[in-house]
């Protein structure tokens, strides 16, 4: 393998000096590009409590491409799919050299803080977001609460 | 509070339309003068290109000035650090109390240019590789005052050529007529035009050459056998995506050439985990998902509803998902 830009070392470093609160991003003891990611739920959201495993990868082009990040705990969100994958535009159109991972990761924790039912991944779940709010809360407090609580 | 305007307000501003012409802005409430706003630079004669730093200062005049002193206010500094920021700043509350009962403003700005004078290099890291810009390394101010190394700002946007392109190719071909051009700046995504030719023929950063290696520590180590031991805990409860699902195969990219979405290969190290995790059977979906859908065929954001480029959302980390 190429040797690792230095970009990607001092992000990694930058991460354990400084870490993110909420947020941890560790890489992968085969592969350096590739973080194990947990994001905790954030305060008053449905995800309060909750510890969501996520995988990012850094593209060869990185930081030209946006890192590739998906959910592998369960989430009830509407901007968020079965398989985990995110709905946010930095992750696609709007990605820009000048974002990191810390900031990818706290848009991610925003958008569980935010969720946009009219711009949605999931249907299902933005359709109930939509026409009963108080029931896709409960529902995503529910799947918090089964798949993501670490006790 | 009198309707007419201080004599010694008015002639100040005359004086400062005089000199400064149309970059001054004066607003005003009921013909009552209350912001001035001019961009401060450094002066470098009138060569415009050897401009690195600049910042807005907005004045604002309490109903005493000038025997009041103005509330002062910088803002949009480019290529400036806090320090030197805090520096203007002490200097100018200095000022202020100086020239307590007499116009000020003309002052303040001879005051910042002079500051700028000294410290017109870039200051900070170039935001796409983090290194800082040292002595020979080829760096650029884009219009709207950010700077890159030349090397670094050419690959971001050979980067986004190539996406728009991609994008572009998607359209349907009256469409593709009215796709605008776009090359954005990495920091603010004002448009920037600059010959990516002359650019890519500049050295890379300087300090890049000597990147130590990296080496994983004892404290991530530890931090890695945390994370396997919750990932373990919530694969047991059936907590992890895809478990008990028959949709296609998790997107984990591994290549360059994987990066357009939609399913992809599994590389052994990535998805390792996962695969003991989610046996590939199409039994029943989860619950909580209803029947099953139709394959996915993966988030296309390239373009907003007009089919023009760009602009879907506010971008940067408080961004929505729009």
């Amino acid at each position: 393998m190429a040797a690792l830009p230095r970009r990607i070392i001092k992000e990694t470093q930058r991460l354990m000096q400084e870490p993110v609160p909420g947020i941890s991003a560790v890489p992968s003891e085969t592969n350096a590009r590739y973080f194990h990611v947990i994001v905790t739920g954030p305060e008053d959201s449905p995800f309060e409590g909750g510890l969501f495993k996520l995988e990012l990868f850094l593209p060869e082009d990185y930081p030209m491409s946006a890192p590739k990040v998906r959910f592998i705990t369960k989430i009830y969100h509407p901007n968020i799919d079965r398989l985990g994958r995110i709905c946010l535009d930095i992750l696609k159109d709007k990605w820009s050299p000048a974002l990191q991972i810390r900031t990818v990761l706290l848009s991610i924790q925003a958008l569980l803080s935010a969720p946009n039912p009219d711009d949605p991944l999931a249907n299902d779940v933005a359709e109930l977001w939509k026409v009963n709010e108080g029931e896709a809360i409960r529902n995503a407090k529910e799947w918090t609460r089964r798949y993501a609580m670490d006790n | 509070m009198s309707a007419t305007v201080d004599e010694r307000i008015s002639d100040e501003l005359e004086a400062l339309e005089a000199i400064l012409m149309n970059d001054v802005v004066v607003k005003k409430v009921n013909d009552v003068p209350e912001i001035i706003e001019t961009v401060v630079h450094p002066s470098t004669g009138d060569d415009v290109d050897q401009q690195f730093v600049c910042v807005t200062l907005e004045v604002r005049l309490t109903p005493g000035y000038p025997d009041i002193s103005p509330e002062v206010t910088l803002r949009n500094p480019r290529g400036l650090d806090d320090e030197v920021l805090k520096s203007i700043y002490t200097q100018i509350k200095r000022k202020l109390l100086d020239c307590l009962g007499q116009p000020v403003v003309f002052e303040l700005i001879e005051l910042i240019r002079e500051n700028l004078t000294e410290s017109n290099l870039p200051s900070g890291q170039c935001v796409i590789c983090l290194y800082n810009f040292v002595e020979g390394d080829v760096f650029i101010k884009t219009q709207c005052y950010h700077y890159f190394h030349s090397y670094c700002l050419a690959s971001h946007l050979i980067a986004g050529q190539k996406y728009y392109q991609e994008e572009v190719d998607k359209l349907p071909s009256w469409q593709q007529m009215q796709a605008p051009q776009y090359q954005t700046c990495p920091v603010c995504r004002c448009r920037v035009t600059c010959d990516v030719e002359v650019l890519k023929a500049a050295p890379p950063p300087v300090d890049s050459i000597t990147a130590p290696p990296f080496c994983l520590t004892a404290e991530l180590k530890a931090l890695q056998v945390k994370m396997s031991a919750l990932l373990a805990r919530q694969v047991a409860r059936g907590g992890v995506v895809g478990m008990g699902d028959n949709g296609p195969p998790p997107l984990t990219i591994t290549s360059p050439s994987d990066n357009d979405g939609g399913s992809t290969s599994q590389e052994a190290d990535k998805a390792e985990a996962l695969a003991s995790a989610r046996p590939h059977t199409s039994s029943e979906n989860a619950p909580g998902s209803p029947q099953a859908r139709p394959v996915y065929r993966g988030p296309y954001r390239g373009f907003n509803r007009r089919g023009k480029p760009g602009r879907r959302g506010r971008g940067g980390p408080a961004a929505g998902s729009r």
